[in-house]
């Protein structure tokens, strides 16, 4: 009988806690057996504010998995975003040693060495270092080994973050005796889901938006070229819902739900909705304006934002694949649309790939099916971080939990 | 502390015993505050006092008033700080003698500054500290900048904010994209500006015409004092006004409207309460209850709110109110400070007086006893109410080019919502 590893991947969000509890046979097939959902509490713009109730939601997600799994997971992969990640590239050059100019295995070795050398502040950690591509004497090539040329150089995107916050997350799973077997950058979780590997070589832009951030990972040359976080999430269209329409929390969440938009249907301009629907005291009639300005104009800003993080890298020419919307926000009706606009981008809504069981396909899924696709590649010690998908695709089968 | 209470309590008794002779004084610090008093719209000015603070001596010269102080004749000789708070602040303190005189012996101090620029952010807080030590009770009222000011204007207003939170009782700000929202389209930036003044006009008067009209319900100024002895809180500041037909329903509906009460520099629970309501004759104590109670449930609980009903001559079918509020966010911290101008002497002083005010007295006695169970639940309440707080109050500042991403976008870039 083929060996079975039990892994557990764990998305602390800041809407839900997500565990999912996966079954690696033999080193080829991966079964989702359990899966254990939260509500989530303490988390505001992906980061821990109270660790308390983080830790108590976290570990009742992490039990509900494992009763419903029967197994017991001993290591998890953990999902990390919040606004203290950030990511920059450089480069690592070295010179061609053999006396022939044949690019040897150690020559690549010492590049990426030197690639990986920069030195953080004392308070920031690197979370992934992310290989791009190699250049031969100014030449991009995929696998220089054994080419010849003088100087060879490889790109690398690096994602670091604060320590504290990362321990703090980490800690959350120690806590519970369980070893964090890595933690990854939710937007690459994300985007190993919904991308395929032709888009990741033609350019894609995969926007992940959450409850309290919003991810993306640009693909181009099947590599992951840049990465980012943004603090916004539905979070914050819930807020200014409150705000502008001067009414409760709780209101606004069920009003974004029911009428939030996009874009404005031109026939809805006059039109007014109820804002409980009862009649009840203090229910009144919200134009449909309103909440269409303020949704529109937050949304507007997080996709302005995302095109200036990328500035010149994205240029629709390099992007072929286009742009993916992921993440429960990605749900408000239109969002696309807008997204195409401002971004400038053919846009669509991605959801997991159809192999998966229905009632996990949906968008809020995607980071944390993410996490256990990459723990599945990652027993397969690849080390890139990209996995190869039209293999994992004969091999992966999802089971009913 | 217990020294601070022996000297101010002979000076405090003198004017308390004679309620007539409260001192007031509004004073303006910088252009936006010398302009925000000059448009003070006060029909009976009676016992207060108006005056205007400022480092530009041009500006100075086109106040109608007749009390003005300049500052900092030797930092910045007689031109304006330039719009730097570091400037503004020199210039206070190089004439921190003549600000003591200004507030010396005054018991009510209201402070109306624009922060953001330099001598408003940076002589203030001096002003403020001046006042607070001289033993009067201080109100700043503050217009935040728009957005589209710049972020730098912005910090400086933050950091004066804190500053000013620390030295005043209580501290109102009004962030001017905020005010923007309350005007029609075609309003122009002279007319923004107006609308502060005028906000700030009608939280000034709410407060002094509480101290000083007749009224079905009145406050006086011990009781006024005991609401707002915590320094360093968050506070509630709401106006609704109506008119016409069902004035009152309108002006209930106008103030559950009011975006002051729906920003998070606002907190909406607040630990005591200052409501005041002001209508014409035809004003009837039923209405007043109905209000009061409507009023309480939404913003804190009954047993530490203070009411006070007004009855203007001129407000003949129409009404409008006012509430204030303070929150002890700080928790026991703010406590000691607040003694500062002490509490208990204030009991005292309401016990020593006579008639009308004694029921007050046993009131705010009541309150005293109630105060340490109802503090130790807030602090289990706490989380229940976070949602009705601003949302990302107690998170990080989510900064980016400058501008807090938290605060919705439609306010930063000035779209208006109309509802």
């Amino acid at each position: 009988m083929a060996k079975r590893k039990i892994i557990g991947a764990v998305e602390i969000g800041t809407s839900k806690v997500v565990v999912l509890v996966g079954e690696i046979v033999g080193d080829r097939s991966l079964n989702i057996i359990g899966r254990g959902q939260v509500a989530s509490y303490g988390m505001k713009k992906g980061d821990i504010v109270n660790f308390r109730s983080v830790s108590d939601r976290t570990h009742a997600a992490i039990i509900t998995a494992e009763k419903n799994s029967g197994t017991t997971i001993g290591s998890v992969y953990l999902a990390q975003t919040g606004g203290h990640l950030k990511g920059f590239y450089n480069k690592g050059s070295v010179t061609v040693c053999s006396p022939e100019n044949r690019v040897d295995k150690s020559d690549m070795l010492r590049a990426v060495e030197s690639a990986k050398r920069k030195d953080l502040p004392p308070d920031r950690v690197y979370i992934h270092h992310i290989q791009n591509e190699y250049r031969l004497d100014g030449h991009l090539i995929e696998d220089p080994a054994a080419m010849r040329g003088e100087h060879l150089d490889v790109g690398y995107w690096h994602i670091h973050g604060d320590e504290k916050k990362l321990t703090d997350h980490i800690h959350v799973i120690n806590g519970m005796g369980l070893k964090v077997e890595d933690v990854i950058v939710s937007s690459i979780a994300s985007g190993c889901m919904v991308a395929s590997e032709a888009e990741k070589k033609n350019g894609i832009l995969v926007i992940d938006m959450g409850c309290g951030t919003t991810d993306y990972v640009l693909y181009r040359g099947g590599h992951i070229v840049r990465t980012g976080v943004i603090p916004i999430g539905g979070d914050h269209i819930t807020n200014d819902l409150s705000m502008g329409l001067r009414i409760g929390g709780r209101h606004s969440e069920r009003l974004k739900l029911r009428f939030a938009k996009a874009m404005l249907n031109p026939k809805d301009k006059n039109d007014r909705v109820w804002l409980i629907g009862d009649m009840s005291i203090g229910d009144r009639r919200i134009p449909r304006l309103a909440i269409y300005k303020i949704v529109q104009s937050r949304l507007k800003e997080i996709f302005q934002i995302v095109r200036d993080d990328l500035g010149s890298t994205l240029d629709s020419r390099n992007i072929a694949g286009g742009v993916v919307l992921t993440g429960g926000t990605s749900r408000l009706p239109s969002i696309a649309n807008l997204a195409g606009r401002v971004l400038g981008i053919n846009t669509r809504l991605g959801k997991p790939p159809p192999w998966i069981l229905k009632s996990m396909r949906v968008p809020e899924y995607t980071t944390v099916l993410g996490l256990l696709y990459y723990g599945l590649t990652a027993q397969r010690s690849i080390e890139k971080i990209t996995p190869q998908r039209r293999l994992i695709r004969k091999m992966a089968r999802i089971l009913n939990i | 502390m217990a020294s601070d209470n022996l000297e101010n309590s002979p000076h405090m008794l003198d004017h308390e015993n004679d309620g007539e002779n409260l001192r007031i004084k509004i004073i303006g610090v910088g252009g936006a505050g010398n302009n925000a008093v000059d448009r003070l719209k006060l029909d009976d000015l009676g016992q207060i006092h108006l005056a205007v603070v400022n480092t530009d001596s041009q500006v100075l010269a086109s106040s109608p008033l007749q009390d003005k102080i300049l500052i900092g004749s030797g930092v910045t000789r007689g031109l304006s700080a330039g719009g730097e708070p570091d400037i503004g602040r020199k210039a206070a303190e190089a004439d921190r003698a003549s600000l003591e005189r200004l507030v010396e012996g005054v018991d009510l101090v209201f402070l109306l500054a624009g922060l953001g620029g330099g001598t408003g952010s940076g002589a203030t807080p001096v002003l403020a500290e001046a006042a607070t030590k001289a033993g009067a009770l201080v109100l700043a009222f503050v217009t935040l900048p728009f957005t589209l000011e710049g972020a730098r204007r912005h910090k400086q207003a933050q950091n004066a904010m804190s500053a000013l939170r620390r030295t005043c009782h209580a501290v109102i700000p009004l962030p001017n994209d905020l005010l923007l929202q309350q005007m029609d389209e075609q309003a122009t930036v002279l007319d923004a500006y107006a609308m502060a003044d005028e906000w700030i006009s009608r939280g000034v008067c709410a407060i002094w015409s509480m101290l000083l009209k007749t009224g079905l319900i009145n406050v006086d100024f011990a009781t006024l004092k005991k609401g707002f002895d915590n320094h360093g809180g968050k506070t509630l500041f709401g106006l609704g006004y109506g008119s016409g037909e069902d004035f009152e329903n309108k002006a209930v509906e106008d103030l559950l409207l009011c975006p002051l009460l729906h920003t998070p520099e606002f907190s909406r629970k607040a630990d005591s309460l200052i409501v005041n309501i002001t209508g014409g004759p035809d004003l009837s104590m039923n209405k007043v209850n109905e209000i009061m109670n409507l009023v309480t449930e939404k913003f804190g609980s009954k047993d530490n709110t203070v009411m006070s009903a007004v009855i203007d001559e001129n407000m003949q079918g129409s009404l409008s109110i006012c509430v204030i509020g303070t929150t002890d966010l700080n928790g026991d911290k703010a406590r000691p400070f607040g003694i500062f101008t002490g509490s208990r002497t204030v009991e005292s002083t309401v016990t020593d007086d006579t008639g009308a005010t004694r029921p007050v007295s046993g009131d705010t006695a009541k309150r005293r006893k109630k105060e340490p169970p109802r503090h130790s639940q807030e602090v289990f309440a706490f989380s229940r109410d976070d949602d009705q707080r601003g949302y990302f109050e107690k998170s990080e500042h989510n900064l980016y080019n400058g501008e807090d991403l938290d605060v919705p976008t439609y306010l930063r870039r000035g779209i208006k919502i109309k509802l």
